[in-house]
C-alpha cells in the first residue's frame, strides 16, 4: 500500500511524505521537499557585503532577524570588526523577540488545531485573542528597533542605523509585562494537551555559553558531549544531496541524526533559562529533558516565557549609546552560527578587498533536522502501523509540524 | 452573509506575505470571519486548490515550469487575482539570478543538477492577467487592507501609486539624497512603507519595487555623479526590480 501525504499543511513551505506499507512493514519513507530551489548561495556571489543582510532576510518570512544577524556576524568576522556590547545587546533583543513571535505563531496557528481535531485555528476564540495579544507585544519590540517586524531595515554591518528613545523602550517594557500572564497561560495550555507517545533516538545540538542562554554566539554542543567552536564547522558537519528533495541533508559526521530547535536547546542549556521560565516549566510538571519530539511545542512555550523575561531585563539595561560604528573594508572570510527559532543557523562568506561576496554557504535549521524527521517518522509509523490510513497520515503530519520546519529556508 | 471564497497560493518566495496576511494584521478575527478560506496551506489543512475563488492572492516568483501551469489554472478558477508582495509583482529577490544562465545558477548550488529544473524567474503577470498589485516586501498594511475591503465591498481597489519621496515629504524627513549624498532609491520606488528606511536614517533600497513610469536612468546618472561605480549602480537597480521594465531601462547602460 502506497501512502502519499501530498502536502503538509500549516508549515512554512512545501513538502510531502511518501512511504509504502507492505506485509505490515514500512518501506521507502521519504520526506520529499519539493519547494523549488531558490539559489541564494548562487546569486549572492557578486553582490556587495552591505546588501547581504537585506537579501538573506528574504530567505524566510518568519525568521528574517536570524538570517540578518547571522550574516552580519559572519561578515563582521570576515572584515575583522568587533561590535560594541550595546550592539550585541540590541541584537539579542531582536533575536529574543523574533523567537517568541515565531513560537507563538507555531504553537497557536500551526500546531494547536491538530490537538482540537480542527483544520484551522478558526473557532478557538480565547486562543486567538491570546495569540494576538502576545504577538502584538513581541512584534512591537522587533518593530521598534528594526523599523518593522517582518524584514527589519535598521540592522546593518556595524550596528543599527537608528535606535529608539528611552520613552519608547519604557513603553515596550510595559507591553511585555502585560502579556507575561498570557505567556504562562500558554505553557499551561500546551502542557495539558495529550501528545502521541514517541521516544526519539536523536542527538540534540545547540549553541551553549557559560554566561547565559546563548543565541547569537557560543560553542556547538551536543548531548553526547561534543563541544566545538564554529570555526571547526566543516570537520563536524557534512552536507549530502538527495535525489528526492531540493534541500540538502546536513549530518554530524559519525553521530546519530540531529535535532535542533527549542527542545534541543532546553535539553542542552535548561540551566541557563531565566528563573521565570524555569519555574513555569516546574509548575506545569514538564521535565526539561524530554526525548519526545512532540514536546517541542512545550519547549517553545517555555522559551516564550524566557524570551519575554530576558527581553525586559535587557531593555532595562540598555544605554542606547554606541549603537553604530562605521566598518572599514578588507579582504577575508568569516562564518557565524546563531540560534534561529527553529535551531542552528550557519552562514559563511568570503569577501574580496572591494567588499564583493566571492563565496557564500548557508545551512538552515531544517537541513539539520531533515534526517532526524525521517528517522522519527519511521519510528512513529512502525509504532502505529495498524492504525487506519487517515489517522496514520495525520500523526505523520503532526510529527513534521512539531519540528516547526521551514522548507522555504531549507531550499534557500 | 456573503463570504468571498479566498485562495492563497505560494510560488517561490519566503512565505512572508502569507504570514503577514494571516498573522501580522491586527484584524485576525475579522479576516477569519469575513472570508471563506477555501485554500490557504499555511492556515488550514485540507481545502481544495480547484476553487472556484472570488479572490485569489498569489505570492512568489515563477521559477519552475509546473508553476506556470498551476498559475494558469488558478487564473481560470478565480474571479479576481491579486499579486501580493514584490516577488509576485516584479520578480523581487528571486529575480536577482536573471543575470546568470540557469545552468550556472544550478551549478553554483548543487553538484548533481539532474533533478533541478529551474527556469528564468518572472513576475506572475508575465504569464496571466493580474487584477491588482499589493506591493511591498513585506506587503504594506494599507494596500493589503484596501485589497481585502474592496473585495468585500465589491468595488475596485485603489492602490498607492506614487514614489517614496511623497511619503518622506509628508513625514517631514530631510532628503537623504540631496542633503547627505546617500544613494537613496526613494524617487523611483513605489510608496506604501511610510518612508520607512529614510525615517530610520538609511537610504531606501527599493523593496516595494519600481513606481510606474519612473525615470530610472536619471537617478542612475545622479548616482554616477555622486561617485558610485557602474557595478554599484547595477546592483542597486537589480536587488528588487531585476525583472521590471522601469529598472531594466536604468541598468542597460551599466550591464557588462
Amino acid at each position: 500500500m502506497k501512502i502519499n501525504i501530498d502536502y503538509i499543511a500549516r508549515v512554512e513551505g512545501e513538502a510531502s511524505v511518501k512511504f509504502d506499507i507492505k506485509d505490515g512493514k514500512l518501506r521507502n519513507l521519504k520526506l520529499n521537499i519539493w519547494e523549488p530551489p531558490r539559489f541564494f548561495e548562487g546569486f549572492l556571489v557578486g553582490r556587495k557585503f552591505d546588501e547581504v543582510p537585506d537579501i538573506v532576510s528574504r530567505i524566510c518570512g518568519i525568521c528574517p532577524v536570524s538570517h540578518m544577524t547571522t550574516s552580519i556576524n559572519a561578515i563582521e568576522k570576515a572584515i575583522g570588526f568587533v561590535p560594541s556590547s550595546e550592539i550585541n545587546n540590541i541584537r539579542n533583543i531582536m533575536e529574543l523577540s523574533q523567537i517568541a513571535a515565531s513560537h507563538i505563531v507555531h504553537i497557536y496557528s500551526l500546531a494547536l488545531p491538530d490537538y482540537h481535531k480542527l483544520d484551522m485555528l478558526k473557532g478557538l476564540d480565547t486562543e486567538i485573542k491570546r495569540l494576538i495579544r502576545l504577538k502584538e507585544a513581541v512584534n512591537a519590540v522587533t518593530a521598534l528597533f528594526g523599523g518593522r517586524a517582518l524584514h527589519p531595515v535598521s540592522m546593518v554591518a556595524g550596528g543599527f542605523t537608528k535606535v529608539p528613545s528611552r520613552d519608547d523602550t519604557g513603553r515596550l517594557i510595559g507591553g511585555l509585562e502585560a502579556v507575561k500572564k498570557d505567556a504562562l497561560d500558554t505553557v499551561k495550555m500546551v502542557s495539558e494537551l495529550v501528545y502521541p507517545d514517541l521516544e526519539g533516538d536523536v542527538e540534540y545540538a545547540a549553541l551553549a555559553d557559560e554566561c547565559g542562554y546563548a543565541l547569537n554566539d557560543g560553542v556547538i554542543t551536543t548531548t553526547s558531549g561534543l563541544k566545538a567552536g564554529v570555526d571547526s564547522y566543516h570537520t563536524i558537519f557534512a552536507e549530502k544531496e538527495v535525489p528526492y528533495a531540493k534541500a540538502k541533508k546536513t549530518v554530524m559526521k559519525g553521530k546519530k541524526p540531529l535535532m535542533v530547535g527549542a527542545l534541543a536547546r532546553l535539553n542542552i542549556k535548561a540551566a541557563m533559562l531565566h528563573p521565570e521560565a524555569a519555574s513555569a516549566a516546574e509548575i506545569n510538571g514538564f521535565s526539561l529533558q524530554s526525548k519526545n519530539p512532540f514536546h517541542n511545542i512545550i519547549a517553545q512555550a517555555i522559551e516564550i516565557v524566557h524570551c519575554i523575561a530576558e527581553c525586559i531585563d535587557l531593555l532595562e539595561r540598555l544605554s542606547l549609546k554606541d549603537y553604530f560604528i562605521k566598518v572599514s573594508m578588507r579582504e577575508g572570510s568569516g562564518a557565524a552560527m546563531t540560534e534561529a527559532p527553529r535551531g542552528l543557523l550557519y552562514h559563511e562568506y568570503r569577501i574580496s578587498r572591494r567588499g564583493i561576496i566571492e563565496a557564500a554557504n548557508l545551512v538552515t535549521p531544517t537541513a539539520y533536522n531533515f534526517l532526524g524527521i525521517e528517522e522519527n517518522l519511521k519510528k512513529l509509523i512502525n509504532k502505529n502501523i495498524d492504525k487506519p490510513v487517515d489517522e496514520l497520515s495525520l500523526l505523520c503530519e503532526m510529527l513534521v509540524r512539531a519540528y516547526d520546519p521551514c522548507f522555504s529556508c531549507s531550499v534557500h | 452573509m456573503y463570504k468571498p471564497k479566498l485562495g492563497f497560493f505560494k510560488f517561490s518566495c519566503c512565505a512572508g506575505c502569507e504570514f503577514q496576511f494571516i498573522f501580522f494584521q491586527k484584524h485576525v478575527p475579522e479576516t477569519l470571519a469575513a472570508f471563506d478560506f477555501v485554500y490557504a496551506r499555511m492556515l488550514r489543512r485540507g481545502g481544495s486548490p480547484e476553487g472556484p475563488f472570488d479572490i485569489a492572492l498569489v505570492e512568489g516568483t515563477i521559477t519552475e515550469s509546473w508553476q506556470v501551469d498551476e498559475l494558469k489554472m488558478i487564473r481560470e478558477k478565480s474571479r479576481q487575482l491579486f499579486a501580493i508582495g514584490t516577488c509576485a509583482v516584479n520578480g523581487g529577490i528571486p529575480a536577482i539570478k536573471s543575470n546568470l544562465t540557469e545552468l550556472d545558477a544550478q551549478k553554483s548550488v548543487y553538484r548533481n543538477i539532474s533533478n533541478i529544473h529551474s527556469i528564468r524567474p518572472h513576475a506572475i503577470d508575465a504569464y496571466v492577467k493580474v487584477d491588482g498589485y499589493i506591493r511591498g516586501c513585506p506587503p504594506g498594511d494599507r494596500d493589503l487592507n484596501e485589497a481585502l475591503s474592496a473585495v468585500i465591498a465589491g468595488r475596485r481597489p485603489d492602490f498607492i501609486e506614487y514614489s517614496v519621496c511623497v511619503e518622506c515629504k509628508l513625514k517631514g524627513n530631510i532628503c537623504l539624497l540631496v542633503a547627505y549624498d546617500m544613494p537613496c532609491m526613494g524617487p523611483v520606488t513605489n510608496a506604501g512603507c511610510g518612508a520607512l528606511c529614510p525615517s530610520m536614517d538609511r537610504a531606501c533600497y527599493s523593496c516595494f519595487g519600481p513606481v510606474k513610469q519612473s525615470n530610472g536612468p536619471a537617478l542612475a546618472r545622479k548616482f554616477r555623479l555622486m561617485g558610485l561605480s557602474k557595478d554599484d549602480i547595477y546592483r542597486k537597480f537589480t536587488q528588487f526590480g531585476a525583472d521590471s521594465i522601469e529598472f531594466r531601462r536604468a541598468i542597460e547602460a551599466y550591464e557588462d
